[in-house]
């Protein structure tokens, strides 16, 4: 509070000069004042995401290969015909949802367990946090790159703890399954933190005397973990759940980093592809109806984000 | 010793002895992999290949991280990173300072559409826009430009950054805005002099926000700046890799390189990060 009334006071002092003109300049009514502030932000969102979703759903229709040299040609829907037919599509799009539906619930109860724990009153609290920070702020492709080098079939450490406990050691990325697997768990570790952080903000709001009073009740642990923890975490818990859902919709840089998509493709994503059709062939009408795809799916989880802060807030 | 009398389901493991392992749990899941690296970028290249592998450092050595920084032009990996977030972390507290004044002020008639839309943005997939926006920055002559790159990322962290913001603003008494603006003050002077210097936690937790989303982001890096002495630190780190070689001890130590600046980060600003990320949370 003293923090407050100081720098209030000290704005108070130097506002008693005389603003700079160009400041005065911009003293305008409310309304207008409104459209002005929101005007950089409108103008970058138009030019980064609206206008091209617009080219994108527009070159969606075209025939339109950089390598080939030639103009783009308006096909109508045939790439999309083109897309399904294409096993490659069909084999991306599988994984990508495999992923999230692998990855999603595995993030949500590892994340629910460090939360448990991160949740106990220890005597320090900082190395609890950094232990979930850190793994939050490592980039993906870090992340991907680090357990590639875990699940190397040699010299990696996930084999040598197989090997010490009297396991054979996996050739994790020569089969589809054991590359899958080790995408999946890179992945979960990865993002469970973010989940911890949230929900250990959610446990942290649910007042002490709930418990006091389950226990008068004579209700047992387990009782009080379903009936008051749990429901009461259920609004931190949804939003999470959906922006983790997005996300793993778009995977891209822990396949693309520990397996490239192999073997063939039986690890590569949606996202991959496109990353494939637009950077590597530079088929942009293809990779476009790609996108296109991808876009629906996205927008479709978004829908039901906002319908749920809807309900919430009515 | 409160937590041991006190009922809360952490009582379920409240002895000591159990909340030792609960901090072990946790620490080693956090901290492994990262250790795990220091260790690996810490080892001669013999040492790597010894059956049955080594856990830590038999002799430790920084010849990795000499041969991280001569191998390829790290320095200039990092400085593209750093100037990039931090550019587009200026840039996004700018617009999103100057939004949320409006959303948390100014009575717009709008606000409730405007609110979602930007949610909706906030989980926008920027991979669906790689051919557009690669299209637009080639025609702007952009590619191979910090700006290409800054462009994107600031739309990334404007949703998340903006509603911290809202949320900061509408925690500051209107008084003190009105007192300065009766002193003489213009809206836009109070707002730089009054409510932003007020809600310095509340943009100091956006920034850090947008500069951790900058300095992860890996695909628009990758397709957008083929030059080598413009990529950004996870694009960068690819070029360690030889077609058949894999120097895991060189590539550790890039990586440490890398993780080290946004780790001191994290650990100076650890509680304000985590009260942005519940305020807005966005990130996978």
């Amino acid at each position: 509070m003293a923090v407050l009334s100081i720098s209030a006071r000290d704005s108070a002092k130097d506002s008693e000069r005389p603003s700079p003109v160009w400041i005065r300049w911009l003293d305008l009514s409310d309304r207008a004042m409104a459209v002005l502030l929101l005007l950089p932000a409108a103008v970058l969102l138009a030019l980064i995401i609206v206008y091209p979703i617009g080219r994108l759903v527009y070159t969606s229709f075209f025939n339109l290969s950089l390598t080939s040299g030639l103009p783009a040609e308006f096909v109508g829907l045939e790439n999309y015909r083109i897309m399904l037919d294409d096993p490659v599509f069909w084999e991306t799009t599988w994984n990508t949802v495999l992923i999230t539906l692998i990855t999603v619930p595995g993030a949500l109860l590892l994340g629910l367990g460090l939360a448990l724990l991160a949740n106990l009153p220890f005597a320090m609290q900082w190395p609890v946090r950094l232990s979930l920070l850190i793994p939050w702020a490592l980039p993906l492709s870090f992340a991907g790159l680090i357990f590639a080098w875990f699940f190397h079939y040699e010299y990696g450490v996930v084999n040598d703890v197989l090997n010490r406990l009297g396991f054979e050691g996996v050739i994790w990325f020569n089969s589809p399954n054991w590359a899958f697997a080790a995408i999946c768990l890179t992945i979960i570790w990865k993002t469970s933190s973010f989940m911890a952080l949230i929900i250990l903000a959610g446990l942290q709001t649910i007042p002490r005397s709930l418990y006091e009073a389950a226990d008068v009740d004579g209700a047992g642990r387990l009782r009080q973990f379903f009936e008051i923890t749990l429901p009461l975490l259920k609004p931190a818990i949804v939003v999470a759940l959906i922006f983790r859902t997005i996300t793993a919709l778009q995977t891209f840089d822990i396949p693309y980093m520990m397996t490239g998509g192999g073997p063939g493709s039986s690890t590569a994503t949606l996202a991959m592809y496109i990353h494939q059709n637009t950077v590597s062939f530079l088929d942009l009408g293809y990779g476009s109806a790609l996108a296109v795809v991808m876009f629906i799916l996205s927008m479709g989880v978004t829908a039901i984000y906002l319908r749920v802060i809807r309900t919430r807030e009515a | 010793m409160n937590a041991l009398v006190s009922s809360s389901p952490a009582q379920l493991l409240s002895g000591k002895p159990l909340r030792f392992i609960a901090a072990g749990i946790l620490l080693i899941n956090g901290l492994f992999p990262a250790l795990w690296i220091l260790f690996t970028s810490l080892k001669t290249e013999g040492e790597l290949t010894e059956k049955p592998i080594t856990w830590f450092p038999q002799a430790p050595t920084l010849a990795n991280y000499v041969q991280a920084f001569s191998d390829q032009p790290l320095h200039l990996f990092l400085f593209n990173s750093f100037m990039v977030a931090l550019l587009s972390t200026c840039l996004t507290l700018l617009v999103s300072v100057l939004a949320a004044y409006a959303l948390a002020r100014l009575n717009l008639r709008y606000r409730g559409l405007i609110l979602s839309v930007i949610v909706a943005v906030s989980t926008f997939p920027l991979v669906t826009l790689l051919v557009p926006l690669f299209e637009i920055m080639r025609a702007l002559n952009l590619l191979n430009t910090w700006i290409a790159l800054i462009l994107p990322y600031t739309v990334l962290s404007l949703p998340v950054c903006t509603l911290i913001l809202v949320s900061f603003f509408e925690g500051i008494p209107r008084d003190l805005e009105n007192a300065a603006m009766i002193d003489g003050c213009t809206r836009l002077g109070a707002l730089f002099k009054v409510v932003v210097p007020l809600s310095a936690p509340g943009v100091f937790t956006a920034g850090i926000l947008a500069f951790v989303n900058a300095w992860d982001e890996f695909l628009l890096a990758l397709s957008f700046n083929s030059n080598p002495t413009l990529r950004t630190l996870p694009v960068g780190i690819q070029l360690y890799q030889g077609e058949f070689a894999f120097p895991w001890p060189v590539i550790s130590a890039a990586l440490v390189v890398g993780i080290v600046p946004v780790a001191i980060l994290i650990v100076i600003f650890q509680e304000r990060v985590v009260s942005g990320l519940t305020a807005g949370g966005i990130k996978g």
